[in-house]
């Protein structure tokens, strides 16, 4: 793994997991029933995949950039549509992180950053409601 | 005017010299100017271009499935609600992979223009007659073209390698769409 190209991608991957807990946290507060269960689910996943960016950060002799008491979000959520669209807007900014791992030279980090994306994009296409065709691409 | 006649030998003696200097260097372009041989034949294509055109006809493959699961037998009116989307995601995975493949002229053809794909998935078979996909087919399909796309993607240019990620993600969601849950 080439740590100059590689740290900064993993640490903006790191903190996109970070912002999508703390984001998870808000919409899991406006959701019920399955889509609250949908939530805790993704919530937890985004947890797993926060210490295993920590641990990918680690082992390349670097500190994991620290998780921030607040997060931005990109709109006011009061209630299960803009938590339901938040979920997704999160879920893309993950996809989005991914992609810049994709970039790196190292074969087996672009391998993570893609799988990656896969799950990301589900997660979002699940909320959504519907698939797109360039998940993490703003202008392919 | 004594200096006439050497200045005419040096005349003579370069026209003739400068063929046979030429004769004993071979007249090879290559020896003379750097870089490949224009007179030496078609030069290989790169990875990238090779790759990409392996991705386009698989790309091309897809966009064919779902027509005949669309206008196949088994396509039914809910079904091609599913179904349209998802093809017209596809046509665009194929803009934007065409848009990407610069060839040299005089290359040969891309596989896509030389072979006519197979639409076969799963066990069909590109056999004569209405050719029935089913979304079980498009499901594996797409599993596939995923899965494919991450083992291209890692000795590709970056920029590519990011179209291709991009393009196994939507497919993933295809899976997901294809499975029956409401998506597309």
């Amino acid at each position: 793994m080439t740590a100059s190209t590689a740290v900064p991608a993993l640490q903006a991957a790191l903190a996109a997991e970070n912002a999508a807990i703390f984001g998870y946290g808000v919409a899991g507060a406006h959701l019920t029933g399955n889509s609250l269960a949908a939530a805790e689910q993704d919530w937890t996943t985004h947890n797993e995949a926060r210490d295993t960016l920590a641990g990918m950060i680690r082992q390349l002799d670097t500190t994991p950039a620290a998780t921030q008491a607040f997060y931005q979000l990109p709109f006011r959520v009061h209630d299960a549509a803009s938590a339901t669209a938040l979920a997704a807007h999160l879920e893309d900014g993950v996809t989005r992180a991914y992609l810049g791992l994709v970039a790196v030279s190292d074969q087996q980090l672009r391998r993570f950053g893609a799988l990656a994306m896969q799950g990301a994009a589900q997660r979002a296409a699940f909320w959504r409601g519907s698939t797109q065709a360039f998940p993490g691409l703003s202008t392919p | 005017m004594p200096d006439i006649v050497p200045r005419r030998r040096i005349l003579l003696a370069s026209a003739t010299a400068l063929p046979l200097l030429l004769a004993t260097a071979g007249c090879r372009s290559s020896s003379l100017f750097a870089g490949p041989d224009p007179l030496a034949g078609r030069p290989p294509l790169g990875h990238n271009v090779l790759t990409l055109q392996a991705v386009i006809a698989s790309e091309e493959n897809m966009i064919n499935l779902y027509r005949a699961a669309i206008n196949g037998d088994s396509g039914t009116t809910a079904q091609s609600r599913t179904l349209g989307p998802l093809l017209a995601q596809h046509e665009q995975h194929l803009a934007q992979l065409r848009a990407r493949l610069i060839e040299p002229t005089g290359t040969l053809a891309t596989p896509s223009q030389t072979t006519r794909p197979s639409v076969s998935a799963g066990g069909g078979s590109a056999s004569t007659g209405p050719i029935r996909v089913t979304t079980a087919q498009l499901r594996a399909a797409e599993h596939a073209s995923a899965a494919g796309l991450v083992q291209q993607l890692a000795t590709v240019e970056p920029a590519l390698a990011q179209l291709f990620a991009s393009i196994a993600a939507s497919d993933a969601t295809h899976v997901t769409a294809l499975a029956g849950n409401g998506l597309g």
